[in-house]
């Protein structure tokens, strides 16, 4: 194993030879061409939209306090469910998981010292802004109205907000693109010597997997936006149908899409989920291989079952049944996921960090999530419940509960790596609480308001609401509830903001983790690893030594977890 | 280490030594580069590929074919003239295959011929194709056969037009020693591009001109 990984480690050492640092603001800070940097320039991006999108979808629940409608006209209440839709998927989430997260971690899994094409990755960081500005440029225009799936033919009648909205969708789809194949060429070729694919970490895969589809299914997006552009500006008839067009085929290019681009912000989370469970159990993690090649077949199976979001879209009904039980299928992959993550907790020391809470959260709210999709899976279940709450429910469950969660999770154990300091942990357990709850308080009720048959995407209910009278209670839960969720994300961005300089000293390795990124200082040197490691194992077994040689500092002679700073368990509000 | 080992090494032994590192670092560039502009060349792929989806799948939802406008039938393209141009853009992918031979043959001179040939033949599709632009009878707003055709030749043909420049500019290249016989990425990558583009235009003439 050692000897035949010599040769390549030869070459190492001729390509990756050390480049001195940039110097000057803009090299370093705003055109850097470090991923570490590009990382940190897609998190306070991403999280600046957020607090826009957040706030947007807290004037569609506020306007839902009263059946009427309580603060804005019908149209304003369109555009802002449209615009909090757009911008969280395209602008928050998927650069939040690949950007981000992707970029600063998955480089120092792999024992990288950049990804492979660095003028590219700062290329795709920079359309993100790009895209925003158009996106939000909308609403001078009177905003797009027909949500966040722009179906022509309504949305035909949004004239140049609707051509906007096209426009950044596209600029956005080209950064995902570019990222993807900029991950997959980094994975496929840039592993430390050593790493095996079966011996890369969970994240890589999982980051590897998101890439494949980001790099195939966003082009289908752009090709369908794109024609709604050319429709919107140039009157060109693809989807129009007194011209012969026809809008189930924008459906078809759209989800064929936007189904994987759900994958492409669950699967980073599954990473993560992947890296602190067992991280935080002390246990080596339960079937690897299971867990990483259920991944692929996520990302494989997910090209294969688009057309499920079109069942009342007069889809013929010889096509609905594979589309149903492909569906099916998909949760057998996601199951042994779940499985494995607790058989991985089992009988493990569990440590109760923030970032636990989160990935223990996730188990809970992901799992619920993905049980009510396989109801929805189901044709009959789905042409009852598809105009309804109950696909808002569940699909938050599945996002807010899922991606954001398990974003939440990666934030507090990869911070000290980033910036050399440990988040406050009473501030982040207490910020787990506020979204836990309010997630739930939010989004539960949806279910059973759904099933009683409330109409999403309407500006008011007031038929529903004489009905059925408990609506307009449970409405105003949601809403005082979805304020927790805003609550605990300002919590975090002033936690993030405030640990820089007061944070504890974080050290090498605060978690006792094992995975590469933990084997060098922290925040991490430009070029990341002076000497290239080597690596002979899997990052996950947590009785053995590290599987590392010619790593660059004390821990190879590390074979406890004495210098570990790991904060010792304390219930919210006890004594700092 | 590398430059430490070096060294160490004496006079002639120390330079060849230097080359080959040189050599394995270019080769593992080369490798990402080509890696990466495959994958390029798979989502721009998927790009068409969509698009002609939006072809077929209008056309086969379609009550007839060509459609009716205005109570008239559409008339069907062109083929003979289209297969003359089909020839000349599938020539250009020949020519282009001896020029890349002969510049790793250090054959200077003939790189050159060929590589102009298949600029010439590049352009003389574009006009080609500029012409039957004028002549054909179907607008690109009149109906769904006029959107998916001028739209995914448009496509092609933009296309062709990146390629005809990116050739230009990888021939001042070449001719002022950017590449060697054993480094010439950008080469390979243009060759691929432009047998990218003449794959795409198999299918497009298939579905146009041939169904
Ligand atoms: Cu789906």
């Amino acid at each position: 194993m050692h000897a035949g990984t010599s040769t390549t480690h030869d070459a190492h050492d001729v390509h990756d030879h050390i480049h001195p640092p940039p110097e000057g603001f803009v090299r370093k800070y705003v055109f850097s061409l470090d991923h570490k940097v590009i990382g940190f320039q897609y998190f306070f991006t991403g999280l600046l939209i957020m607090f826009i999108a957040g706030s947007f979808a807290e004037l569609v629940r506020l306007q839902l306090t009263d059946p009427k409608g309580a603060i804005m006209s019908h149209q304003a209440y369109n555009t802002m469910f449209t615009m909090h839709g757009t911008a969280m998927v395209w602008l928050v989430l998927i650069p939040l998981v690949t950007g981000a997260l992707g970029n600063f971690v998955m480089p120092l899994q792999i024992g990288a010292r950049d990804v492979a094409f660095p003028w590219l990755n700062m290329a795709s960081f920079w359309i993100l802004p790009l895209a925003a500005l158009i996106l939000f440029s909308s609403l001078l225009f009177g905003g797009p109205h027909a949500g966040w799936t722009e179906y022509p033919p309504i949305s035909l009648a949004d004239g140049t907000a609707g051509a906007l909205w096209c426009a950044a969708i596209f600029t956005i789809g080209i950064s995902s693109t570019m990222t993807g194949l900029n991950f997959m060429v980094t994975i496929m070729k840039m592993r430390a010597p050593g790493m095996t694919w079966t011996r890369m970490p969970l994240f890589v895969w999982a980051t590897f997997a998101t890439a494949l589809m980001n790099m195939i299914a966003t082009v289908a997006l752009s090709a369908a936006v794109g024609a709604l552009f050319l429709e919107h500006v140039f009157n060109v008839p693809f989807y129009d149908a007194a011209r012969g067009g026809s809008a189930v085929l924008y459906e078809h290019m759209f989800w064929f899409y936007s189904h994987p681009a759900v994958y492409i912000f669950i699967i980073p989370a599954f990473g993560v989920v992947s890296e602190v469970i067992p991280t935080f159990s002390r246990k080596p993690i339960f079937g690897y291989k299971m867990i990483a090649f259920s991944s692929m077949a996520i990302a494989i199976l997910a090209f294969t079952v688009w057309a499920h979001h079109m069942f009342p879209s007069g889809l013929a009904p010889w096509l609905q049944l594979p589309f149903m039980i492909l569906t099916y299928a998909i949760g057998i992959p996601t199951g042994i996921k779940i499985f494995s993550w607790m058989a991985t907790l089992w009988g493990g020391r569990i440590h109760f960090t923030t970032s636990m809470l989160y990935a223990l959260g996730f188990l809970i709210t992901f799992t619920f999530g993905g049980i009510t999709g396989v109801f929805l899976a189901s044709v009959p279940v789905d042409l009852h419940a598809h105009g309804t709450y109950f696909v808002v429910g569940h699909f938050h469950y599945v996002v807010a509960g899922g991606a954001v969660m398990g974003f939440l999770a990666a934030i507090p154990y990869w911070y000290p790596k980033a910036t050399g300091r440990m988040l406050s942990e009473r501030l982040g357990q207490l910020g787990f609480w506020l979204f836990f709850i309010g997630l739930n308080g939010t989004f539960l009720p949806m279910h059973w308001l759904g099933l009683e048959g409330m109409p999403r995407r309407y500006a008011s209910y007031v038929d529903f609401a004489k009905a059925v009278p408990d609506a307009v209670f449970w409405n105003q839960f949601e809403t005082a509830f979805s304020f927790l969720m805003m609550a605990s994300i300002g919590l975090l961005a002033f936690n993030v903001i405030w640990s820089l300089r007061h944070g504890k000293v974080a050290g090498i390795n605060p978690w006792g983790a094992r995975t590469l990124e933990w084997t060098i200082s922290s925040p991490p040197p430009y070029y990341n690893f002076k000497k290239v490691p080597e690596v002979y194992g899997r990052p996950y077994d947590f009785d053995k030594p590290l599987p590392y040689r010619n790593t660059d500092n004390e821990l190879d002679a590390f074979p406890e977890y004495g210098k570990t700073v790991m904060p010792t368990p304390q219930p919210v509000g006890a004594g700092v | 280490m590398a430059a430490a080992a070096v060294q160490h090494l004496a006079g002639h032994e120390a330079v060849a030594a230097r080359y080959r590192d040189v050599d394995r670092a270019y080769g593992e560039t080369r490798d990402l580069r080509l890696l990466g502009f495959m994958f390029f060349l798979v989502s721009d792929c998927i790009l068409f590929s969509s698009f002609i989806f939006a072809y077929v799948y209008l056309r086969v939802s379609a009550p007839t074919w060509p459609p009716i406008v205005d109570g008239h039938q559409l008339p069907w393209f062109d083929t003979s003239f289209a297969a003359m141009n089909s020839v000349v853009l599938f020539g250009s992918g020949v020519t282009m295959h001896f020029a890349l031979e002969n510049w790793k043959h250090l054959n200077t001179r003939k790189f050159n011929g060929w590589l102009i040939a298949t600029i010439v033949l590049g352009i003389g599709f574009l006009l080609g194709q500029a012409h039957e632009y004028s002549v054909v009878n179907i607008s690109w707003q009149g109906s769904t056969m006029g959107a998916s055709f001028f739209t995914l030749t448009g496509m092609h043909g933009f296309h062709v037009f990146i390629g005809v420049c990116y050739l230009a500019i990888l021939g001042i290249q070449a001719n002022r020693g950017v590449y060697t016989s054993s480094k010439y990425f950008g080469l390979t990558a243009g060759t691929l591009y432009w047998h990218f583009v003449d794959v795409i235009w198999v299918a497009l003439f298939s579905l146009f001109y041939l169904w």
